[in-house]
C-alpha cells in the first residue's frame, strides 16, 4: 500500500477543494466563465507555494478542473481558456469517456525510474559485501565509495540487503511502485506515462504520487446537474461507507444527508452483495469442479480487468455473476423504472464498470466518498447535525462484510456451507500485484477446486482510493456496522425475497 | 489534563480532521493520563472553509489546524 494512503497532505487538500468548487458551481448552475476563477480561488497566494511558479500551480489546478468535469487531459501546447473547453465539452456529449486515470504531464516531476544508488552513508568498508553479493559484477569500490554501474545493475536488491550501513537505496517511482501490473512507463521527456493497454484503473497511483500528478475523472458535475434538473436520482452506497464521513456521522446520518441533497432513495450496495454471494455460491455448487476448475469472484472490477488484460486464459473462470453494484442498481430500477442511479463508493474503477455495455443502462453515475464529502460541503450540509431517520437494515452481516479483504470469500463460503454443505478451499488475492500472481497460479492449474477472492486494493474496498479514512480505521467501522445487521446470512435477508417479486 | 477538542463536522473532515484525529489519538495513547481527546460537532466557525479544520487545545482555538501544530501545542503542555 502506498505510504501516502490515509495521510492528509496538501495534494489531498487541493484535490478536494477542486471537487468542492466544481460542486459549488454545478449547484448554482454557473456560467462556464466561473470555472476560470477556480485556479485563482484555490491558489490564492501572491507567490508560489508548491512548484517553481504560481502560474504552473494554477495551470495544474485547471487541469484538475478539466478532469473533475470528466473531460480528457489536454496538452498545454494550444492556447485555450478553461471555460472555452468546458463550453465545448458540455455542448457535445458531456460524459466521461476512457481513459479514466491520467497523468497531468506537466505536474510530473520525472522521478528516476527503479534504480539502486549508493548514498553517502557508504563507509567504503573493507568487507564491502555489496560488491561480493552482486550477481552481475556491477559494483566497484572507487576512491570515496562503492559505485553501482547502472548499465549492468539488474535491480535485484542483494547489495542493499547486504550493506551494514544501509547505504544503498532503491529509488522507485512511487506511482510505478504502487502499480501491481506495471502499467506505468515513461514518455519521451521521462515523465510518467500510463500504458492504457495494461492499466486496470484501480487508482492506487493517484494516491501514491507525492506530486499529485495523476488524477482520475469525476462525474460530480453531471450528477448534480441531474439532481438540480429535478430527475428522480437514487443512490446505492457501497459497504465501506460507514465512518468515512467522520466518527460522529452514523450510517443513518449519511443516508439522511443524501436525501437532503436531493436523492430520492438510498440503498445499501450490501443488499446487492447478498444477491451476489447467493448467486456465486449457487454457481460454485453447480459448476465446480465438473464444468470449470475454480471460481473467481466478480465484485472488484480492477480484478476482472487484470484477468482481461493480463491473464486472459483465466477469464472464463472469473464469475459471470453481476457485481453487487449491478444487483443493487437493478433492484432500484426494478422498482423505479424512470429513475437514475448513482453508485457511491470507495472505488475508481467502478467508474469504468459503469461505462461498460452491460452496465451503462443500470448505473448512471459513479462518485467516490471523497467526492461526496466535497459535495456535502459545497451544498452546505453539515453531517454532524442532520436529523436521522429510521435505521437502515438492507443487508446481512456477511453482505456488509464485502468491503473488507476476505469478506467476499467469507460470505460465499458461508452460503456454500449452510446451503450446499460444501466447504471450499479459499485463495485470497489482496492488492493488485497479488491479483496478477494469483491469476497466474490459477492459470498454471495450482488452484483447482478453489474459491478465489480478488481485491485490487490492499485491505479490500476500505483501502480504495476514493476513501477518506485510513484503511484499518475504515475496516473497523465496516465490521461494527456488519454486527448491527438483523440478518446473519444472505439467505436470511428478508429484503431479497421482497426484491425478487 | 490537556483537553483536545477536534471538530469532525463536514468541512473539517473534508480538509484533514480525520487524519489529525488519528495522530492526536496516537499521541493520547502515549500519554493516557495527561491527554483527553474529544470529537466535537461543527463549531459553526467554518463559513470560510479556510478556517477548517478547527481544533481547541484547552481554551486555545486553532484554525486551519495542521497535525504538526496541534501536536506541538499539546506537547508544550505535557508535564
Amino acid at each position: 500500500m502506498s505510504k501516502l494512503k490515509g495521510i492528509y497532505t496538501d495534494i489531498v487538500k487541493i484535490r478536494r477543494m477542486v471537487f468542492a468548487e466544481i460542486a459549488r458551481l454545478a449547484l448554482k448552475d454557473a456560467e462556464c466563465e466561473e470555472f476560470d476563477k477556480i485556479p485563482y480561488r484555490i491558489i490564492d497566494t501572491e507567490e508560489a507555494t508548491y512548484r517553481s511558479s504560481i502560474f504552473k500551480e494554477r495551470a495544474i489546478v485547471a487541469a484538475r478542473v478539466r478532469m473533475g468535469l470528466s473531460m480528457d487531459y489536454a496538452s498545454n501546447q494550444e492556447h485555450k481558456l478553461l471555460s472555452e473547453g468546458i463550453r465545448e465539452f458540455l455542448a457535445e456529449e458531456g460524459q466521461l469517456k476512457e481513459p479514466l486515470v491520467n497523468v497531468i504531464r506537466f505536474a510530473c516531476e520525472k522521478c528516476p525510474t527503479n534504480a539502486h544508488f549508493v548514498t553517502n552513508n557508504c563507509r567504503k568498508c573493507l568487507a564491502h559485501p555489496c560488491s561480493i553479493v552482486c550477481p552481475v559484477d556491477a559494483i566497484t569500490i572507487e576512491e570515496n565509495a562503492a559505485v553501482i554501474d547502472q548499465e549492468k545493475c539488474i535491480n535485484c536488491g542483494k547489495c542493499k540487503a547486504a550493506c551494514p550501513y544501509e547505504a544503498i537505496v532503491n529509488y522507485e517511482r512511487p506511482c510505478a511502485a504502487a502499480c501491481g501490473v506495471n502499467a506505468i512507463e515513461s514518455d519521451e521527456h521521462m515523465r510518467a506515462k500510463i500504458n492504457h493497454d495494461k492499466c486496470v484503473s484501480c487508482g492506487q497511483c493517484i494516491i501514491a504520487c507525492p506530486f499529485g500528478a495523476i488524477a482520475d475523472k469525476s462525474m460530480i458535475y453531471q450528477l448534480l446537474r441531474s439532481i438540480k434538473a429535478g430527475n428522480d436520482v437514487r443512490a446505492i452506497i457501497a459497504p465501506s461507507f460507514v465512518g468515512q464521513f467522520g466518527p460522529l456521522v452514523s450510517a443513518e446520518k449519511i443516508v439522511a444527508a443524501l436525501k437532503k441533497l436531493g436523492l430520492n432513495e438510498v440503498r445499501e450496495v450490501s443488499l446487492g452483495a447478498d444477491f451476489a454471494s447467493l448467486h456465486e455460491a449457487e454457481l460454485f455448487a453447480h459448476d465446480i469442479p465438473d464444468k470449470q476448475p475454480y471460481l473467481g469472484t466478480s465484485c472488484c472490477p480492477s480484478w476482472t480487468y487484470v484477468a482481461d488484460k493480463h491473464v486472459p486464459e483465466v477469464k472464463e473462470n472469473i464469475s459471470e455473476s453481476s457485481s453487487p453494484m449491478i444487483f443493487a442498481a437493478e433492484s432500484v430500477k426494478a422498482d423505479n423504472q424512470e429513475s437514475e442511479v448513482v453508485f457511491i463508493g470507495p472505488c475508481v474503477s467502478k467508474k469504468l464498470e459503469a461505462l461498460s455495455p452491460k452496465v451503462k443502462d443500470k448505473v448512471d453515475y459513479v462518485i467516490t466518498f471523497e467526492e461526496l464529502a466535497a459535495i456535502f460541503v459545497a451544498a452546505g450540509i453539515e453531517l454532524t447535525k442532520v436529523e436521522t431517520e429510521a435505521e437502515i437494515e438492507d443487508a446481512s452481516y456477511y453482505g456488509r462484510g464485502y468491503a473488507n479483504a476476505g469478506g467476499v470469500a467469507a460470505a460465499i463460503s458461508q452460503n456454500l456451507k449452510e446451503q450446499y454443505e460444501i466447504e471450499p478451499e479459499i485463495s485470497r488475492a489482496d492488492g493488485l500485484a497479488s491479483c496478477k500472481k494469483t491469476l497466474l497460479l490459477a492459470k498454471a492449474g495450482k488452484l483447482a477446486g478453489y474459491l478465489i477472492e480478488g481485491m485490487a486494493c490492499e485491505g479490500g474496498c476500505v483501502g480504495g482510493p476514493g476513501t477518506l479514512l485510513a484503511t484499518n480505521r475504515g475496516a473497523k467501522y465496516v465490521s461494527k456496522f456488519a454486527d448491527q445487521s438483523p440478518y446473519k446470512f444472505a439467505f436470511e435477508n428478508k429484503n431479497l425475497a421482497k426484491d425478487k417479486n | 489534563m490537556i483537553k483536545v477538542d477536534i471538530c469532525v463536522g463536514s468541512h473539517c473532515s473534508l480538509v484533514g480532521a480525520l487524519n489529525l484525529l488519528d495522530n492526536v489519538e496516537a499521541l493520547q495513547l502515549e500519554y493516557p493520563d495527561q491527554i483527553v481527546v474529544n470529537k466535537v460537532e461543527c463549531l459553526d466557525m467554518c463559513d470560510d472553509i479556510k478556517n477548517a479544520p478547527l481544533v481547541k487545545v484547552d481554551d486555545e482555538l486553532i484554525t486551519a489546524a495542521q497535525t504538526q501544530l496541534v501536536i506541538s501545542k499539546v506537547m508544550e503542555r505535557i508535564k
